[in-house]
């Protein structure tokens, strides 16, 4: 569920809903619901927007960035 | 479900589609010359496209930076990755030439051009040239333009899906429109003198680094070639398809925006592989990616690979401007965040980049200098066949597109769509796919293109055999998914039709490729292994006039 959103905070002004680029947050019975968490683009237009500071993000570990120390030291 | 249809025709004289980058400049310089203005935008342009949180590189020419010769600019332009094949010289002078205007709009509507007080050039730069790449804060750059764009009187329809174009006697005349703002979607249909395609590129034509994970892409997954379908159909030239490359970035999170990168490219070592730097450059960036973004899949491939963004050299102050300040600007901070949730710290860590699938940038609508392609009124600005420049290249000539319009509109008449007959089958063909109640969901046809399309017109082998069977795969694909594709709600409708439009556009990729008998660049034809020098700087076009399929090779201008 890559943006969560903070029941407590949301005050289902539906912003989020509105402009995420892809549609993946949807207002169903006046909540806020993450519908297609599959197709998020990770963008956080929502988590930037939401004037209640109502949501973070999770990177999926589909989603994993691959860290490497260097093995030559440095 | 079925599906609804607005009574009210939407009349204007210029209907933009897609309201990114190209097609709010577009709006404005419409709006400015006078004429009326309506922008159909899929999700809200004050958050849509690849620019949605921010770009960070305005790619341009300010003589009070780089002097008054032009030429030597052009020269030096040509060789980042703003330049190079396939883009017609007089393209690449035009949108160099007013890419100056376009900066000083975007600050007087209060986009920060000028972060640092200066004009101030950083990255994708070529060690020893001038630098072209005006480093801007990008961050409220969709705000602004919607707000400019509101004042010059253009009307914005959010969640606006336009899906086909009208004709009548050969020149444009309207379109057709989905509403997806309710569960239930609504047709809505254009009366338009003249219509701008600016849907952005083609992403999620090809599988891409998780292949589960179709939005996982380094440009807007809301861009699937929807300007580009629509205009193979309504008999429109594209260029260049054929030639689609792939971008570089992390793994395995696809972020556009590798020039805001301050590292080395390095192997598993941590040693430096490229021949541009040897510490980690603010200034210029690692070119090494934009000049050759297969470099990762090649190392891979041949046993050399990982390879690394190395950051392990960067300054402290130069990190911290990095993570917390650039990538703010280019809307990919959500590498930042990543980052600082896992507590990556890139003074000790590398991050493995790779290479990006293919996927459709600077390929497309055939366009002249007025921003017109072969069918009058139709308009195109962003993803075209024959203009590079990134955002600058997609926002000048959106610029142009915009201007050009306000004249050509006053030198036709309006014509009447209400009898139009594509309305009609285009309803039945929707109100099909809809009341299906059961069938295929749109991912499993899209899931099976971007196979089709990897295996059969790929980035390693291209063969005579291989396009042969590809098509045949893709035409079944096709039928298949006409005759079995559901959708339940406005959503899944609009994937629907993405996933249909993109069939369409590595169908025309494939024709494309397997014209092309020679191998170059990426496209790599086991069948023809040299690059045939007659076809040396010339761009391929496709078009169809009525079930055929005529393609060309012609030269530049
Ligand atoms: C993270 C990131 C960083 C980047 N940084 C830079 C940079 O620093 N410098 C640079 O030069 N370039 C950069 N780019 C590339 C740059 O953003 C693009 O070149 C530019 O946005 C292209 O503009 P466009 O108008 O063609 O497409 P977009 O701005 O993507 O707009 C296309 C619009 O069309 C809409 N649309 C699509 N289909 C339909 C349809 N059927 N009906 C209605 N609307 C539709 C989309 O929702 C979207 O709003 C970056 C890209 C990304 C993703
Ligand atoms: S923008 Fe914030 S407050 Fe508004 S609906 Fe979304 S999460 Fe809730
Ligand atoms: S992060 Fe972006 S794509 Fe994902 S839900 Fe939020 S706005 Fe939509």
């Amino acid at each position: 569920m890559p943006p969560i959103i903070n029941k407590k905070k949301c005050v289902s002004c539906g912003y989020c809903a509105q402009i995420c680029p892809v549609d993946v947050i949807k207002m169903e019975h006046k909540e806020a619901v993450v519908k297609y968490p599959d197709e998020c683009w990770h963008c956080r237009a929502c988590e930037k927007d939401c004037p209640k500071n109502a949501i973070t993000m999770r990177y999926p570990l589909s989603h994993l960035m691959l860290n490497m120390k260097p093995l030559g030291g440095k | 479900m079925s599906i609804k249809i607005r009574n009210e025709i939407i009349k204007t004289d210029f209907l933009i589609v897609g309201g990114g980058s190209a097609g709010m400049q577009a709006a404005i310089a419409a709006g400015e010359k006078g004429i009326d203005v309506v922008i159909a935008e899929k999700a809200d342009t004050r958050r849509s496209g690849s620019g949605a949180n921010g770009n960070d590189h305005f790619a341009c020419y300010i003589p009070e930076c780089h002097g008054d010769d032009f030429e030597l600019v052009i020269r030096q332009i040509d060789m980042t990755m703003d330049g190079g094949p396939f883009q017609d010289p007089t393209m690449l002078r035009l949108w160099v030439s007013r890419s100056f205007e376009v900066v000083q709009k975007w600050e007087a509507i209060g986009i920060n051009m000028r972060p640092t007080g200066k004009w101030n050039f950083e990255g994708h730069s070529v060690p020893g040239n001038q630098r072209y790449h005006l480093k801007y804060d990008g961050t409220n750059q969709k705000m602004a333009l919607t707000k400019e764009a509101k004042a010059k009187g253009v009307k914005i329809m959010n969640k606006m899906v336009v899906n086909e174009l009208l004709l009548d006697q050969g020149r444009v005349v309207g379109a057709i429109g989905i509403d997806i703002s309710d569960t239930q979607p609504e047709v809505v249909i254009f009366q338009a003198k003249a219509v701008l395609l600016a849907t952005g590129g083609a992403s999620r034509l090809y599988p891409g680094i998780t292949p589960q994970y179709m939005f996982n892409d380094c440009g807007c997954p809301a861009n699937t070639g929807a300007g580009h379908a629509m205009a193979l159909r309504a008999g429109v030239k594209l260029a260049n398809l054929d030639m689609a490359a792939g971008h570089a970035g992390p793994r395995y999170f696809a972020r556009g925006g590798k020039g805001t990168w301050i590292g080395l490219t390095s192997d598993i070592n941590g040693t430096c592989i490229t021949p541009y730097q040897d510490k980690p450059s603010r200034e210029n960036g690692d070119i090494a990616s934009d000049i050759w973004p297969g470099s990762y899949r090649d190392r891979m491939q041949c046993g050399q690979g990982p390879t690394y963004m190395n950051c392990t050299q960067t300054t402290d102050e130069d990190l911290d401007y990095m993570l917390h300040t650039a990538m703010v600007s280019e809307g990919i901070d959500s590498i930042t965040d990543q980052l600082a949730q896992r507590n990556i710290d890139l003074r000790k860590e590398m991050i493995e980049f790779g290479s990006y699938n293919i996927g459709i940038g600077s390929q497309g609508v055939d366009i002249d200098t007025h921003a017109m392609s072969n069918v009058p009124g139709i308009f195109a600005a962003g993803s075209v066949g024959n203009v590079k420049g990134s955002l600058a290249g997609a926002v000048v000539i959106g610029m142009v597109a915009g201007e050009s319009a306000a004249d050509y509109v006053k030198t036709v008449d309006e014509v009447s769509v209400e009898n139009h007959p594509l309305i009609a089958e285009k309803i039945a063909f929707y109100s099909e796919i809809l009341e299906r109640e059961s069938g295929a969901h749109w991912k499993e046809a899209g899931a099976t293109l971007q196979n089709i399309m990897n295996d059969y017109a790929g980035a390693n082998v291209r063969s005579e055999s291989l396009f042969a069977a590809g098509l045949a795969y893709l035409a079944t694909l096709k039928e298949e998914s006409l005759k079995h594709l559901y959708a339940t709600n406005s959503h899944e409708f609009m994937r629907v039709l993405e996933t249909l439009d993109l069939m369409e556009v590595g169908e025309a990729l494939m024709i494309m490729a397997r014209n092309r008998k020679e191998t170059r660049g990426m496209h790599k034809r086991v069948d023809y292994t040299y690059t045939n020098l007659l076809l040396n700087g010339k761009f391929q076009t496709i078009q169809r006039v009525g079930d055929e399929v005529k393609l060309e090779f012609r030269s530049p201008f």
